[in-house]
C-alpha cells in the first residue's frame, strides 16, 4: 500500500514542480443582443470565423460559434441554453475551430453534437479532437467505389445496389419508412466490417429512443454511434449535428475504416440553417433559404468518399435522408440533395399504403454507381429481375383496360406479380446476401412461376430455411465469395426443386412457359 | 436616406478637427440642433460611443480596466500603465480601477478588447484541471 501512496504522491509532487502558470492574452467582446439562439456581439477584433467562444454568464459558461464577421459587430450562435446570456456579459474568443471528440470511445454511445453523453453512461473521454468543418478529400486521394454496401433489403440490393463510399439519398413523404430502410441498413452491417453513425436531426426524442433500443437489441450498438440533436434542442446543435458525426466518420477514415453514416434527416437541417440564417439578418431566397444553403449540404456530402489504398482505403457511406410535403420532388431542398447526391432511394405513398413494403418505387429510384457495386453472384441474378420488373409496370399499367392478352403478355405479368411479393419485406429482417441470390435464382429462372401469389412470402421463407438446412455449404460459399458459377447454380435449382417436391398448394394444370 | 450613428460620429469627428475650443462648442451645438431637426437626438448615445472610439484610435487613447481584490497602491497603478502603454501602443490609457474580492488574488487586465486573465482564481481552477486529469 505505501509503495502506491508514495507513487501517487510522487506524481503529484512532479506534477506540481512541472505546473507553469502562464497568463495569456485573449480577446473579449461584449453582447449587444441576444435572442432566439444567436447573439450580436462587440469587440472580438480578430476573432476567427466558426471560431469557439464563451459566453461567461452568472450560471456558468455556454459556448457560442462565430457565424458573421461584420465591420463592427460579430453574429454568433449558441450551442445550448442562452436564457441566462444577459446584454453586456463578457464572451471571450477561445481561438480554437469548433471541433468534437473522436476515438473508438463514442461507439455505443447515445451523444449531442458537442460530444456530450447523453445517455446517462459514463463521461465520453476521448485523445483526439476533430475541426467539424474539414475540406473533403481531392480528387488524388479516391478511388471509384467497388464494393458494396448490403443493406439486407431485397428490393435495394438487387435494383439499387449501394456501394462503399456512395452517397444515396432516401427520399420520401412522412411515415413511410425512410429511418426503416436506415435502421434495416444498420443491423445488417453486423460483422461486415462497418462503424455506423446515425445522426438524428431535430427528431423526437422517443422516438430515438424507440430506435437505440432496437438497434441495442439487433446488437447494433456494438459498431454504432447515436448523434441526436433533439427537437427542443435550438437550431444551432441542429445546424452542427451532421458535421459533427462527419467528423466522428473521419476519424474511422484516417485509420483506413469502411464507415456507413445516416443523416436523419436534411430538410430538418435545412429549416434549422434557415433559422439561423435569418435570425443572423442573412438575406432570405427561394422559399426563404439563405443563398448558400446548396452548399450547406454540398459540402458536407462531398466528404462521403471512398479513399485508395496510399491513402488508408477506408470509406464514408453516405445515406442523407429527406421528407418531401405531398411526394413534391421538385421543392428546393430535394431537388439540391438529388442533384448532389449519387442516385435516391424513392419511396411512395401509394405503394406504402397497398401494402407493397419497403415501399420503394423501381422507376424513380436509381443508384449512379449501379452495378460496379455488386457481388458477382448479385449481378448475376439480379440484373434480370431489375429488366422483368421494368417490363411488368409497364404492362401492368397497359394491361388494366384489356382482357385479351397474348401469352407471353400474360407470362411476363403472372412472373412480374411475385417478382412484387418477393420484394415485400418486413422491417427488422434484413436477408443476408446469398439468401437473397437463392430467392432471387429460383424467381428468374421460373421455380416460383407454379407457386400461387399468396403463398410467395410463406414459400420464400421456408424454402431459405431448406436450403440453409441442406446447403449449408454452399450458401456458406456465395456469402464468402461472392460468386455464383452455374454448377452452384444447377445445385441450388435442384435443391429448390427437391423442396417443392413436398408442398401440396403448387398449381398444376396451368403450365406457365418462361 | 437614414443616416446611420456611425456617420454622424464620423462627420462629427472630422468637423472638429484641427478646431480650437470656441469652435468646437458651436460646432456641437450646431450638430445637435441638426439631430433634432432630423429627429436623431434618440440616437445621442450611440453616436457618442462611435465618436469616443474614433478620438481615441486617432489620438492613442485607450480605455483600460484593472480588476483587483483589494485596492492597488499607485506604484503598482503605475507600473500597470507603462505595461499596458506597452502592449497597445497608445500613448495615453486611461485606467480604471476596480476592486472585485471574489478573484482571491493577483490582478485582471482590461485594455480595448483585450484581456489578460492574471487572477488567483483563474489559476486555481487552471491548476485544479491539470492536477485532476
Amino acid at each position: 500500500m505505501s509503495t502506491t501512496k508514495d507513487f501517487i504522491v510522487e506524481q503529484l509532487k512532479a506534477q506540481i514542480s512541472n505546473y507553469k502558470s502562464k497568463i495569456e492574452e485573449k480577446t473579449f467582446g461584449k453582447v449587444i443582443e441576444v435572442g432566439d439562439g444567436i447573439a450580436k456581439i462587440s469587440g472580438l477584433s480578430d476573432v476567427m470565423m466558426s471560431e469557439m467562444l464563451e459566453f461567461k454568464t452568472e450560471k456558468g459558461s455556454v459556448f457560442g460559434v462565430a457565424l458573421n464577421l461584420e465591420e463592427d459587430t460579430v453574429g454568433a450562435i449558441i450551442l445550448g441554453q442562452y436564457e441566462g446570456i444577459k446584454e453586456g456579459d463578457e464572451v471571450l474568443s477561445l481561438k480554437r475551430i469548433l471541433e468534437v471528440p473522436v476515438g473508438e470511445e463514442v461507439i455505443g454511445r447515445v451523444i449531442n453534437p458537442l460530444g456530450q453523453a447523453i445517455d446517462g453512461k459514463e463521461e465520453i473521454k476521448t485523445e483526439k479532437n476533430y475541426p467539424i468543418e474539414k475540406v473533403a478529400p481531392g480528387v488524388i486521394t479516391r478511388e471509384p467505389v467497388t464494393v458494396p454496401v448490403q443493406t439486407g433489403i431485397k428490393a435495394i440490393d438487387s435494383m439499387i445496389p449501394i456501394g462503399r463510399g456512395q452517397r444515396e439519398l432516401i427520399i420520401g413523404d412522412r411515415q413511410i419508412g425512410k429511418t426503416a430502410i436506415a435502421i434495416d441498413t444498420i443491423i445488417n452491417q453486423k460483422g461486415q466490417n462497418m462503424k455506423c453513425i446515425y445522426v438524428a436531426i431535430g427528431q423526437k426524442e422517443s422516438k430515438i429512443a424507440n430506435i437505440v433500443a432496437k438497434l441495442t437489441e439487433a446488437g447494433a450498438m456494438e459498431y454504432t454511434t447515436v448523434v441526436l440533436a433533439g427537437a427542443s434542442d435550438p437550431a444551432s446543435l441542429s445546424y452542427i449535428a451532421p458535421y459533427a458525426g462527419c467528423a466522428m466518420a473521419e476519424y474511422f477514415l484516417d485509420k483506413g475504416e469502411d464507415v456507413l453514416i445516416i443523416y436523419d434527416d436534411l430538410s430538418k437541417h435545412a429549416v434549422a440553417y434557415r433559422e439561423i440564417s435569418l435570425l443572423l439578418r442573412r438575406p432570405p431566397g427561394r422559399e426563404a433559404y439563405p443563398g448558400d444553403v446548396f452548399y450547406l449540404h454540398s459540402r458536407l456530402l462531398e466528404r462521403a468518399c471512398r479513399l485508395n489504398k496510399d491513402y488508408g482505403g477506408g470509406s464514408i457511406t453516405a445515406l442523407p435522408i429527406i421528407e418531401t410535403q405531398a411526394g413534391d420532388v421538385s421543392a428546393y431542398i430535394p431537388t439540391n440533395v438529388i442533384s448532389i447526391t449519387d442516385g435516391q432511394i424513392y419511396l411512395e405513398p401509394d405503394l406504402f399504403y397497398q401494402g407493397k413494403r419497403p415501399a420503394v418505387n423501381a422507376g424513380l429510384s436509381v443508384s449512379r454507381v449501379g452495378s460496379a457495386a455488386q457481388t458477382k453472384a448479385m449481378k448475376k441474378v439480379a440484373g434480370k429481375m431489375r429488366l422483368e420488373a421494368a417490363q411488368y409496370r409497364e404492362l401492368a399499367a397497359f394491361a388494366q383496360f384489356g382482357s385479351d392478352l397474348d401469352e407471353e403478355t400474360q407470362a411476363k405479368l403472372h412472373r412480374g406479380e411475385r417478382i412484387v411479393e418477393i420484394f415485400k419485406q418486413d422491417q427488422y429482417v434484413p436477408m443476408s446476401m446469398a439468401d437473397q441470390v437463392v430467392i432471387f435464382l429460383s424467381t428468374i429462372q421460373g421455380l416460383l412461376d407454379n407457386v400461387p401469389v399468396e403463398k410467395i412470402t410463406e414459400f420464400e421463407k421456408n424454402v431459405i430455411e431448406y436450403v440453409n438446412d441442406r446447403g449449408v455449404e454452399i450458401i456458406k460459399n456465395i456469402n464468402q465469395t461472392g460468386e455464383l458459377n452455374d454448377e452452384i447454380a444447377e445445385k441450388l435449382k435442384k435443391i429448390i426443386n427437391d423442396y417443392k417436391d413436398t408442398l401440396d398448394y403448387l398449381i398444376k394444370k396451368e403450365e406457365v412457359k418462361e | 436616406m437614414k443616416i446611420k450613428p456611425k456617420q454622424y460620429a464620423i462627420s462629427l469627428f472630422e468637423s472638429l478637427e484641427g478646431k480650437n475650443k470656441k469652435e468646437t462648442e458651436e460646432i456641437i451645438e450646431k450638430f445637435v440642433q441638426v439631430l433634432v431637426e432630423n429627429n436623431q437626438a434618440s440616437q445621442i448615445e450611440k453616436i457618442i460611443s462611435y465618436f469616443s472610439n474614433l478620438w481615441g484610435k486617432e489620438n492613442g487613447l485607450v480605455e483600460a480596466e484593472i480588476i483587483s481584490s483589494r485596492k492597488l497602491d499607485n506604484k503598482i497603478v503605475k507600473l500597470l500603465n507603462d505595461y499596458i502603454v506597452k502592449l497597445s501602443d497608445a500613448k495615453k490609457v486611461n485606467i480604471e480601477e476596480k476592486v472585485d474580492p471574489g478573484i482571491i488574488g493577483g490582478v485582471v487586465i482590461k485594455y480595448g478588447d483585450k484581456i489578460m486573465d492574471g487572477s488567483l482564481k483563474t489559476e486555481i481552477r487552471d491548476f485544479k484541471r491539470v492536477i485532476t486529469n
